[in-house]
């Protein structure tokens, strides 16, 4: 019960949040440049029929009713049609559509990362100053550095174009057909309807954008969790289980890796906001038509309805992620209590 | 009134034989007190006599230079000095001149040759001669605009956190709208209101850092508020924007100058990755520009994508590694992450 409670005064806390992105985003989109009607109309137009669309797009409006309608639009789930980028469709379909694509390589690199980063931060930990340690931190130190789309071209170019093993560019083989919509992830799609063929292509698919993504959020994991343990294995608790005879792998495993995991989780709630981020470079680098597609499209045609919904799915799922992180704290540390 | 501070030549001369008698007492008996600072060296720090203090500190200026003398570190000193040379003395060692490498040439795509080392990119430039100049566009956007969110973050984060209240609360939910943020998207909107230009670019990011920077600091702020020195500092009448930037800013200062030379390279990665999708400057001449150019012809010339990512790859590298070398030597503590 109380983790409930504690859920709904996050909520209750996150609120003005929320409501800040919310109005930061409508007073961002009003300042573009660019003039959404124009690009709505035909190349000549008359003055009556600018008027007309500005009327009809509820542009003529002043500022402040604009906002409030935005506001009640965006909370029914009105979202609009999105006027420049894609003419005419809804854009809750086709935000929902793209953010599930990104969604699928983030969390797929987030499990990943999470997976070998936690493994090899506690290798390097545990051998530290060591020939292990070395190219561990070594690794992590490049994949902090290294630009994210200038890693995925080169793997295209060794791995797709000299060796020829997986696709280079786009998330299926072009005319090879989806599965039907039921959940909106194409892999559960693809198993739900028992189709192997097209899991395999849109797996084959995933693997080097997936590898790109979760390289460089595997090194900054492997960095916190190597800190936070070498902090823990100093306690006394460990220097504790030590002298009473616990075998290293259990001193390693039970006693120190869960008190240094802490850290690590709210790096990894963290990094997915620059997962996100990263996620639009490698969409473009593998030109995988994702939200990034579309973002960088409705800031270049002042698509204000477009970018909006956007901008407010991704901060969406970044508070969802940290409140999630936030909860794991609990059976991570049973002393966390809400 | 008249206060007499020199005490009676003959109580001195007592002091002086009492000292001279109990020297070795004196002695033994520290050595019998002191004994578990002496054998366990970390518990010596707790109690240290001023002399003993600036003992400390000297030994510590010295370690901090050894510590700064790690293999890596200067591996990074050296690779931020190289590319600080390419940003200013650009002119003198590329082979090309900045309108030369911005030219339009017949030779596009060239492989590597005599007269283009590295070869050539899009319009028959000369990859080696941009890879010089694009240096110097990384750092004329990146230092102005941390030094922008460093200054800008460190005055709200210090107002915040010694003011408190609903100062603190306004600031920090600012904070925290900024940070709900994606940073690329929030870098590209900005980039798209004010303009694709060098100045503007940096005023986007200037404005991203100073949440970060006003949050880290703010947390130091809160813990320094409490200490002893500042009630003294008020109780010898200092005002509050005495005490806060000429007490509690020095104190708190080195977790930013820490994480200052480490963010140089994420806004130089960062600044590569706005432009790889097309929104930098075309006046100037970026990496990240380069290697979107070069997208199109990855499998005929693959070199003009190569070079320009080791090089952002390299900077950023170096500017890591000695922010790493600077928080081991600064704060011990933190070390090895």
């Amino acid at each position: 019960m109380s983790m409930i409670k504690y859920i709904i005064r996050r909520l209750i806390v996150l609120l003005p949040v929320l409501f800040g992105v919310i109005t930061l985003t409508f007073i961002l989109s009003r300042l573009m440049p660019g003039d959404p009607v124009i690009a709505h109309l035909e190349k000549f137009f008359t003055q009556e029929q600018y008027q007309a669309k500005l009327r009809e797009l509820g542009l003529d409006k002043p500022i402040m009713v604009q906002y409030v309608i935005f506001l009640g639009d965006l909370f029914t789930g009105n979202w609009g049609n999105s006027v420049s980028v894609s003419r005419g469709h809804p854009v809750w379909d086709l935000v929902l559509d793209r953010f599930f694509r990104t969604f699928d390589i983030a969390i797929f690199a987030i499990i990943i990362a999470a997976f070998i980063g936690l493994k090899t931060g506690v290798i390097s930990a545990t051998h530290r100053n060591k020939a292990k340690d070395t190219v561990l931190r070594g690794f992590a130190l490049v994949g902090v550095a290294i630009p994210v789309f200038w890693m995925g071209l080169m793997l295209q170019y060794v791995i797709s174009f000299r060796w020829q093993l997986l696709p280079a560019v786009g998330f299926k083989t072009a005319g090879i057909g989806d599965p039907p919509t039921i959940t909106n992830f194409r892999i559960i799609d693809c198993i739900l309807s028992g189709n192997i063929r097209l899991l395999v292509d849109y797996l084959e698919h995933l693997i080097l954008p997936v590898t790109c993504l979760a390289f460089i959020t595997l090194a900054s994991i492997t960095r916190q969790t190597r800190s936070s343990m070498l902090e823990v294995l100093q306690q006394d608790y460990v220097r504790t289980a030590r002298a009473k005879g616990c075998k290293e792998k259990d001193v390693i495993n039970t006693h120190a890796r869960k008190n240094a995991l802490i850290p690590t989780v709210t790096i990894i709630g963290l990094n997915f906001g620059g997962l996100l981020s990263g996620a639009i470079l490698t969409e473009t680098t593998f030109n995988l038509h994702g939200l990034g597609e579309i973002l960088i499209r409705s800031i270049q045609l002042t698509d204000y309805w477009v970018l909006n919904g956007i901008v407010f799915i991704t901060t969406i799922t970044f508070i969802v992620i940290n409140l999630g992180v936030d909860l794991i704290y609990g059976f991570i540390d049973p002393r966390i209590r809400y | 009134m008249e206060q007499n501070y020199e005490q009676e030549p003959k109580e001195m001369e007592e002091i002086e034989e009492k000292k001279k008698k109990g020297i070795i007492k004196n002695t033994v008996s520290w050595i019998f007190s002191n004994i578990k600072f002496l054998l366990i060296p970390g518990y010596r720090l707790a109690e240290l006599s001023s002399r003993e203090f600036e003992y400390e500190k000297s030994v510590s200026k010295r370690k901090f230079i050894r510590r700064l003398k790690s293999t890596l570190t200067i591996l990074g000193l050296l690779i931020v000095f190289t590319i600080v040379t390419f940003a200013v003395l650009g002119s003198w060692i590329s082979p090309y001149t900045f309108e030369e490498a911005n030219g339009v040439y017949d030779n596009w795509w060239a492989p590597p040759s005599p007269e283009h080392p590295l070869g050539t990119t899009k319009f028959g430039r000369d990859i080696f001669a941009r890879l010089i100049f694009g240096a110097y566009s990384s750092l004329t956007i990146a230092i102005p605009a941390i030094s922008f969110s460093v200054i800008l973050g460190v005055i709200f984060g210090v107002i915040a956190g010694f003011y408190g209240g609903w100062v603190d609360s306004l600031i920090m939910r600012i904070t925290d709208v900024f940070l709900a943020f994606p940073g690329l998207i929030l870098a590209l909107v900005f980039v798209a209101i004010f303009g694709q230009r060098m100045e503007y670019i940096m005023l986007a990011y200037g404005i991203l850092g100073v949440p970060y920077y006003s949050r880290i600091i703010r947390g130091s702020v809160l813990q320094a508020r409490e200490l002893p020195y500042i009630q003294a500092a008020r109780a010898s009448g200092a005002g509050n924007w005495r005490i806060m930037f000429k007490h509690i800013l020095p104190n708190t200062i080195q977790p930013i100058i820490i994480s200052f030379t480490f963010d140089i390279g994420g806004i130089i990665l960062s600044l590569a990755g706005l432009s790889f999708l097309g929104y930098s400057d075309w006046r100037l001449i970026e990496w990240g520009n380069d290697i979107s150019n070069a997208t199109d012809r990855l499998y005929t010339a693959p070199w003009a994508a190569v070079w320009p990512g080791i090089m952002i790859l390299i900077t950023v590298l170096g500017f890591m590694l000695v922010g790493d070398g600077l928080r081991d030597a600064l704060d011990p503590r933190m070390k090895n992450l």
